[in-house]
């Protein structure tokens, strides 16, 4: 029987991050420009699946996808314990450094969503000459909690079912339910705790305040992108990150918060655009 | 305006295996109208509409009746296609023990949308 085979590879390696040894995960396609894809919260990256698939972005562009530790393939450290993990802003620069120095990639383009999304805000204020640019998925400088995430940690109550619950509102009601569905089962698959802990990221440590007006778009460039749908990072919100930046943002219609993941057919016609400015 | 979750049970089998363990009571409110909503296995087996002298459900979800239009939309708005965004607009209100919900929220999520018309009309 022949088999439709896709262009990934994956690979495991050990990188240290703060000092201690993580087993992390991560597949690419691809040649060229290093694109380094972050994934969501309590996902992993299989949500950039379409991406790896994509033979125009493959053309240009060596498209690199990593678990970050804790998620989808990466393994916790070794000693590790269940109810411990909180996603600092520090523990995910560092992560995101040491895989792309881990990696010997000279001046990647970034793109993330959602967490990711914040991250990269993070990276344009402190290390700007390290990219080529920066591409901003459902970004927000900060979001004040609007629901209680104590819901997400349990043991009450089943992390996947509850966790997939949120994530499957998040998207929008146009997207095609199979995609819409393998989006919520990644989150369904996700460690105790995961979610909740990337959040504590998302929701309180990583929140930007003035700091957002240190970002000099001329050192490097910046794409923000966001979804009608998403009301956890709404266009409103990254319209008015843009604002402050200094660029236009551009709203995308007919997705939410995993525009990647969720309608990817969709999200690619934005995206294309913006990474043939960026090669 | 929810009483016809009744109606929609044998087009949501599925859904009910869902919720196959649960076992509750909550009310709909759209400030004018309340909505005691009884459920068995997952399957709603009773809805009440009031005015009621003394209800007792479990949890009680709350938003205003044109709210409720927009979220039982065809195609909702942005911020109306789901009840945590509604929750996030401020819009929808969470009350009472919300275990039942929460350990079963995609369940309520999809039951709720059931309600949604299967075909696209004019939504002006």
């Amino acid at each position: 029987m022949k088999i439709e085979k896709e262009p990934i590879s994956g690979q495991y390696g050990k990188f240290k991050i703060d000092g201690i040894d993580y087993r992390i995960y991560w597949e690419e396609a691809g040649q060229g420009i290093p694109l380094v894809c972050l994934h969501t919260a309590g996902s992993d990256g299989r949500q950039y699946r379409a991406l790896l698939n994509d033979k125009k972005i493959l053309e240009k562009f060596r498209v690199i996808v990593f678990d970050m530790p804790w998620h989808g393939k990466s393994s916790p450290p070794e000693n590790a314990q269940i109810q411990n993990y909180k996603l600092s802003t520090d523990f995910y620069i560092s992560q995101i450094m040491s895989f792309i120095n881990g990696l010997e990639l000279l001046k990647p383009v970034v793109m993330g969503c959602s967490i990711g999304g914040r991250i990269i805000l993070h990276l344009a204020i402190n290390f700007p000459d390290k990219f080529r640019a920066l591409i901003g998925l459902q970004s927000a400088g900060h979001l004040d909690p609007y629901y209680d995430i104590s819901w997400l940690h349990r043991q009450d109550v089943h992390g996947g079912e509850v966790c997939g619950g949120i994530a499957y509102g998040l998207m929008a009601p146009t997207s095609p339910e199979s995609d819409k569905f393998e989006t919520m089962w990644h989150y369904m698959q996700g460690g105790p705790g995961i979610f909740k802990g990337d959040l504590f990221f998302y929701k309180f440590d990583g929140n930007i305040g003035n700091e957002i007006k240190k970002i000099d778009n001329s050192k490097c460039p910046i794409y923000l992108l966001t979804g009608e749908y998403d009301y956890s990072a709404t266009p409103e919100e990254t319209k008015s990150l843009a604002d402050t930046i200094g660029i236009e943002m551009i709203k995308m219609k007919n997705v939410g918060h995993f525009p990647m993941s969720e309608n990817p057919k969709e999200f690619l016609k934005y995206l294309h655009p913006v990474l043939n400015k960026i090669s | 305006m929810f009483k016809s979750l009744i109606e929609k049970n044998e087009k949501r089998s599925q859904l009910s295996m869902m919720a196959q363990y649960l076992n509750t009571c909550f009310m709909i409110s759209t400030i004018e109208h309340e909505y005691l909503v009884n459920i068995e296995k997952g399957v709603v087996k009773n809805v009440e509409e009031g005015p009621f002298v003394m209800p007792s459900y479990v949890f009680k979800l709350t938003a205003p009746k044109n709210e409720w239009i927009k979220f039982l939309q065809h195609t909702p708005q942005p911020g109306s296609h789901d009840i945590i965004a509604m929750l996030r607009r401020k819009v929808l209100k969470f009350e009472g023990d919300l275990h039942p919900l929460m350990s079963h929220l995609l369940y309520f999520k999809l039951l709720l949308a059931s309600l949604r018309p299967a075909e696209s009309k004019n939504e002006n």
